[in-house]
């Protein structure tokens, strides 16, 4: 009788163990379920908000995208203009040259007119002074040959300029030069000078005008920008 | 001598409240359903007192037995798919109020023949 109540008792230690530890962990797992569902709304709330959150996100970075590529477009679009504005600066450049308001600078060419000596059994004294054709002949063929800038005595050309035959003189925009005339131009000197020296060209012309003719390159050339006047 | 048992149960309660072992979810079932067992053969121990049939080898025996075949039928229900813990749930409570039954219809009797004898006595 006694060992079957230790058996017993072992019956009641277990039963009794089995029924606290249940309770136990059901208590635990009420608590739990108790605090999801208590934050169960809240979470099943936050997380629709974060979803939202996330879709809101992504929107916007899908926005950023595109705004960048647009920025980049801009900016292309933006070079581009730089670039015709660049080309524009060039022209700009050019034309001021060709208007005579910069100071040109570099190599060229320096046609020299002199009068030729007179030789009175040969004719008329006109036929041995330098005219205003001569000049005008020289100048033309020195632009023409792609010369940016000339002078004529240190007297830079224009756009309006005008030359003038004033007797033994000529007149350069109302400023008066005797002979001899020195032209400069600003240019690329080889082409200048391949284009004075031609044959039957300029330079022969002159000569038969018995205009004495010389031609000397220079490496350095500085033209003062025009004084605008009045 | 009644105090070895009560002793027990005073020990095993204390250790399953202070048991901090942590019973993954899925054999939970198992443990209530030993838990069930337990408490049905408990019941059908009272009974078989009252009733004056108790033999302690047999309840022992059902004691123990009834749970691990409770708990090993949880276990073969979730291998097969079946949710056979149920069944187990199912007999167990009927058996549980069935013992119940019994206990109450005997004590009445006994409280009714208690008062009968008391009176007869008075008379």
């Amino acid at each position: 009788m006694k060992i079957n109540r230790i058996v017993l008792s072992l019956v009641f230690l277990v039963s009794g163990f089995m029924i606290a530890f249940s309770y136990q962990l059901t208590k635990e797992d009420t608590s739990e379920i108790q605090m999801t569902d208590s934050e169960w709304e809240r979470t099943v709330k936050l997380r629709n908000e974060l979803i939202q959150m996330e879709k809101k996100n992504r929107k916007l970075q899908n926005e950023l995208f595109q705004k960048q590529d647009e920025l980049i477009k801009i900016e292309n679009e933006f070079s581009k203009g730089e670039k015709k504005l660049v080309n524009y600066a060039k022209e700009a450049e050019e034309l001021r040259k060709a208007l005579g308001h910069v100071k040109v600078k570099g190599e060229g060419l320096i046609v020299t007119l002199d009068d030729g000596t007179y030789r009175p059994e040969e004719g008329n004294i006109n036929q041995f002074i330098v005219h205003e054709h001569h000049v005008l002949k020289v100048v033309n063929e020195l632009y023409i040959s792609g010369a940016e800038s000339v002078a004529i005595n240190g007297k830079r050309l224009h756009a309006q300029s005008y030359i003038v035959c004033n007797g033994p003189v000529i007149t350069v925009d109302g400023v008066q030069f005797p002979a001899p005339f020195e032209i400069s131009a600003i240019g690329d000197k080889e082409t200048l000078e391949k284009a004075i020296t031609l044959k039957g060209g300029v330079r022969d012309q002159l000569i038969q005008d018995n205009v004495v003719v010389k031609i000397e390159k220079s490496d350095d050339i500085i033209m003062e920008p025009v004084v605008k006047s009045g | 001598m009644m105090w070895l048992p009560v002793l027990g149960l005073i020990i095993g309660v204390t250790l399953g409240l202070l048991t901090e072992i942590d019973v993954p979810h899925e054999y939970r079932n198992y443990l209530s359903i030993a838990v069930l067992a337990a408490l049905d053969t408990f019941i059908g121990g009272i009974r078989a007192q009252l009733q004056n049939v108790f033999d302690e080898k047999i309840f022992v025996s059902g004691f123990f037995f009834n749970m691990i075949l409770a708990a090993s039928l949880a276990f073969i229900g979730v291998h097969l798919g079946v949710d056979l813990y149920l069944a187990a749930v199912f007999a167990f409570g009927v058996r549980l109020f069935q013992n119940i039954a019994v206990i109450r219809r005997v004590l009445i009797t006994r409280w009714d023949q208690a008062r009968k004898n008391r009176k007869e006595t008075e008379k």
